[in-house]
């Protein structure tokens, strides 16, 4: 059994190796494309954190938040994002265009799965600019000391950027997911994906509301502040890490079921 | 006078029509659109609550909330871009056939912005508005605006579209030279938001840069036509404004109508 | 090889209602039109046999041949190919079949078509060895190296449909599917191909289903065809038992010296037979007679002793009536009486 699942690990790690390569070789020849695209992103993120130095010149701390911490949070939510969004950017297309155009049919046709062919299918580069920002902003902090930095930390801090990236990737897929019943439905997870906006920020400034909404229900909240707070604050229970792993797993299962039974209910295109 | 508007009124109409057909989606872009605005409403709380002043950047709270919402309102009935059609336009291969026909190619995106922008004002804009108004009266007690205000507004905005479309048809002729124009327009987007006022007013940033931003034409996109609902400004600094804004209008004009003669040059040399 | 077993589609949709009034309507409706597209097909298809799957548009053609490759999951009934339910063992079939979709194609577009192959080397599993066996046979009969190294966007449609087959191919299936594979190519290519399809399936007894408009892609390729009709199976056999059917009518055409004295003649009344068993034509410049009629009626030499008999006839030319007539005619007056 043991040996089984390893061999299919391999295989596909082999097939996501050819896949991509052979998609590198189509978008190297636009670099300009690349940087611009990268550029633009890193960009657009570094006007929040000259947003939050504008609004620091004018109060000492944001509600017991320092700017060096709030940057932080800033920029640790970028990881999970960049990731997210390097890896798995197709997952858009399945909203937007393939289902409703039938494009989909091939993956029906490959002796793979299907999730697995939608994200081998291409990578984004344009995400360097959001891995960027943040691994500057991390770094920064580090400089600064606002962080605590020890052995579990330093663990828990890279399984947190994995969990935050695969709640993005859930919360990416389980919208996607629900055009096969709907056709398209782009708009619906441009509205749940814009809702990490909210998560940039300590969530305890917003209504009860919206605080449950990106807490509980699209789980932004644990991508970046929450976590953050715990690499932060000393004495926050690790605990907190614990129950992002939690809800990533969960989110995770629910979308894969949604788009698995999806695939059942596709109706390709042409009637 | 007419004649011009018969041939560029059709322009605006099917362009109102083609935003109508949308429905569904569009909505849920309106929620989406409105995200920024509550994100910067709760924000802003936040910043007052931590702060022991009572005027932020020469703003108490509620003016604050006002204005956070009343950007909101301003940006998206002004801020429509037509760099968008024009890139569009390249893509599909339809310039060409623009310039065969006896018009001008970019009044005709200006005339479909304007579409786009009579659209934005019925939806949502004009309701977010009124909405401000009861809850500025209601709850926080302040007068209401009065009518000259409003007609000061309004004016200031019909200013404001022509320098931000007019500013963006230089912008968009870069769609003539790279066909990736997707990070380009992200730069500008994020750039735009910052120096119009819509993330943070202009009074918050250094002396030195709103010196700086005096002569740039951003400030006078947004946060002009806001201030003026405001009543943040009176007597000369008012017409100083208006002016400053009419001058940035006639400016880009003829800068557009520059880049606009060398890129056709070009076009017809290359065949585009 | 492939059992299909009362097998039906549904496909449901909100009523839709016109204008602003009716999106908003349609909002808090719960109506549906619900249509069948496939409407209780079985069939059963050997391994080896090459079938013609037609009818026309609309008629639940891609319908049937998307469920058979797993696409779609059928509202009732099911199928198996070789043995596998493609809904419940998808990637297990795909393993197992290739699909041509005329239209679309599965390649990789930027890329040049050599390493489309690498990728479904690796895809399908395809050991080195057979991957040499197999790309010898492709190139000899799909002459694929004329444009091995270019990108598939710049083939024309003849070397794409030539390369999509090579590539459906390359895992050896057991199951072909091909939808429209001739469609919009010129007679040489058109040739080609299914002169390929002959020998792969001679070769590797690869079974293979076909849907075409094409009537000359079935008479060339096809011992069997199946036809639909608004989802439903209206026709299964041979080839040969269909024209007997239905092709009944046959045509004789004659070049005549003195066509004035043929005029004369009135056919049906001569062999006694109903008008519409047996027709006759001039053609424009009076000089060819053309006559159509029932050939278990009437038998072509009584038709030219006739002719003989009064006029001198210097060339002859019998007809049977096209497989296209068939077709339209099926399509026209729906199911077959037999």
């Amino acid at each position: 059994m043991g040996i089984i699942v390893m061999n299919k690990c391999k295989r596909y790690l082999r097939l996501y190796r050819v896949l991509v390569s052979q998609f590198l070789k189509t978008i190297m020849q636009s670099k300009v494309d690349f940087l611009m695209g990268l550029f633009g992103f890193f960009f657009s993120q570094i006007i929040g954190i000259a947003f939050l130095y504008l609004v620091f010149q004018q109060i000492p701390s944001l509600q017991g938040w320092t700017l060096d911490q709030l940057i932080f949070i800033y920029g640790f939510a970028q990881i999970p994002r960049g990731i997210d969004h390097l890896f798995t950017d197709n997952i858009w297309l399945v909203a937007w265009r393939l289902v409703v155009n039938g494009d989909f049919d091939r993956y029906m046709l490959r002796p793979m799965n299907i999730f697995f062919q939608v994200i081998a299918e291409k990578l984004q580069p344009d995400a360097m600019g959001e891995l960027l920002v943040g691994v500057i902003l991390v770094v920064r902090s580090l400089t600064r000391g606002v962080l605590i930095v020890d052995g579990p930390h330093v663990v828990l801090f890279f399984v947190s950027i994995f969990a935050g990236a695969l709640i993005y990737t859930s919360i990416k897929l389980f919208f996607a997911g629900l055009a096969f019943w709907i056709k398209i439905s782009g708009p619906f997870l441009q509205v749940a994906y814009q809702m990490s906006d909210f998560a940039k920020y300590p969530t305890e400034i917003y209504a009860r509301g919206i605080r449950f909404l990106i807490t509980w229900v699209i789980p932004f909240a644990f991508v970046a502040y929450l976590p953050a707070s715990f690499f932060l604050k000393a004495g926050t229970s690790a605990m907190i890490i614990g129950i992002e792993c939690g809800i990533a797993v969960l989110f995770w299962c629910i979308a894969y079921a949604v788009f698995e039974r999806g695939t059942h209910v596709y109706e390709s295109a042409g009637n | 006078m007419r004649k011009s508007l018969k041939i560029y009124l059709p322009f605006t109409l099917n362009e109102l029509k083609r935003q109508m057909a949308y429905k569904g989606a569009f909505y849920l872009f309106i929620l989406i659109s409105m995200f920024g605005a509550f994100i910067n409403y709760y924000l802003w709380m936040a910043i007052y609550s931590s702060s022991d002043k009572t005027t932020l950047g020469g703003m108490t709270q509620n003016e604050m909330i006002v204005y956070v919402f009343m950007v909101y309102v301003t940006s998206s009935v002004v801020s429509i871009s037509i760099a968008n059609f024009v890139s569009d336009d390249v893509v599909k291969g339809t310039v060409a056939m623009n310039l065969i026909r006896p018009i001008d190619y970019r009044l005709s995106l200006i005339s479909r912005a304007a579409g786009n922008m009579i659209y934005h004002f019925l939806v949502p804009s004009v309701f977010i508005w009124i909405g401000v108004e009861i809850y500025k009266v209601k709850v926080f007690g302040l007068p209401a605006v009065s009518v000259w205000n409003i007609l000061l507004y309004l004016s200031s905005c019909v200013m404001s579209f022509l320098i931000y479309v007019l500013f963006d048809f230089c912008f968009g002729m870069i769609a003539f030279f790279t066909t990736y124009i997707f990070g380009l327009m992200m730069i500008k987007n994020a750039l735009l938001g910052f120096l119009t006022g819509q993330l943070i007013p202009i009074s918050f940033f250094p002396e030195v840069l709103q010196r700086a931003f005096d002569f740039l034409p951003f400030s006078s996109m947004v946060y002009t036509p806001v201030m003026i609902y405001l009543g943040k400004y009176s007597g000369k600094m008012l017409g100083f404004m208006l002016i400053r804004q009419a001058v940035w209008v006639i400016l880009l004009y003829v800068l557009g109508s520059l880049i606009w003669k060398k890129v056709t040059k070009r076009l017809v040399v290359l065949g585009g | 090889m492939i059992k299909v077993d009362h097998i039906s589609k549904d496909f449901i949709s909100p009523k839709k209602y016109p204008g602003l009034k009716g999106a908003v309507k349609g909002l808090f409706s719960s109506e549906k039109t619900v249509k069948t597209a496939v409407d209780d097909i079985s069939f059963t298809i050997q391994k080896g046999e090459i079938v013609g799957y037609i009818g026309s548009n609309g008629a639940g053609k891609s319908t049937t041949i998307k469920m058979m490759t797993g696409i779609l999951t059928p509202t009732r009934g099911e199928c198996t190919v070789a043995g596998i339910d493609p809904n419940k063992r998808r990637k297990e079939n795909a393993q197992n079949i290739g699909v041509v979709f005329g239209q679309r194609t599965q390649l990789w577009w930027d890329l040049p078509l050599s390493e489309s192959f690498t990728i479904l080397k690796e895809i399908y599993n395809v050991s080195d060895d057979d991957y040499a066996e197999r790309m010898e046979f492709l190139n000899r009969v799909l002459e694929l190296q004329e444009f091995f190294d270019r990108p598939v966007r710049t083939l024309s449609l003849g070397q794409r449909m030539r390369a999509d087959l090579g590539a459906a191919l390359l895992h050896n299936p057991k199951v072909l599917y091909l939808d429209e594979p001739t469609i919009g190519l010129d007679l040489v290519v058109k040739d080609n191909i299914r002169e390929a399809i002959k020998e792969i399936n001679e070769k590797y007894q690869t079974t293979v289903i076909l849907t075409t408009h094409d009537i000359g892609d079935i008479e060339e390729l096809c011992s069997r065809i199946i036809i639909i009709d608004e989802g439903k199976k209206i026709y299964d056999g041979s080839l040969t038992e269909l024209k007997d059917i239905y092709g009944t009518k046959r045509e004789v055409s004659m070049e005549i010296k003195q066509p004035e004295k043929v005029k004369e003649l009135h056919f049906a009344r001569l062999f006694g037979v109903e008008e519409e068993d047996c027709r006759s034509e001039f053609d424009k410049e009076n000089s060819v007679l053309c006559v159509t009629f029932d050939k278990h009626k009437i038998q072509a030499p009584q038709v030219l002793s006739a002719v003989m008999d009064v006029a001198e006839v210097t060339d002859v030319q019998i007809q049977e009536t096209e497989l296209a007539e068939i077709v339209r005619e099926i399509y026209h007056h729906g199911v077959i009486e037999r």
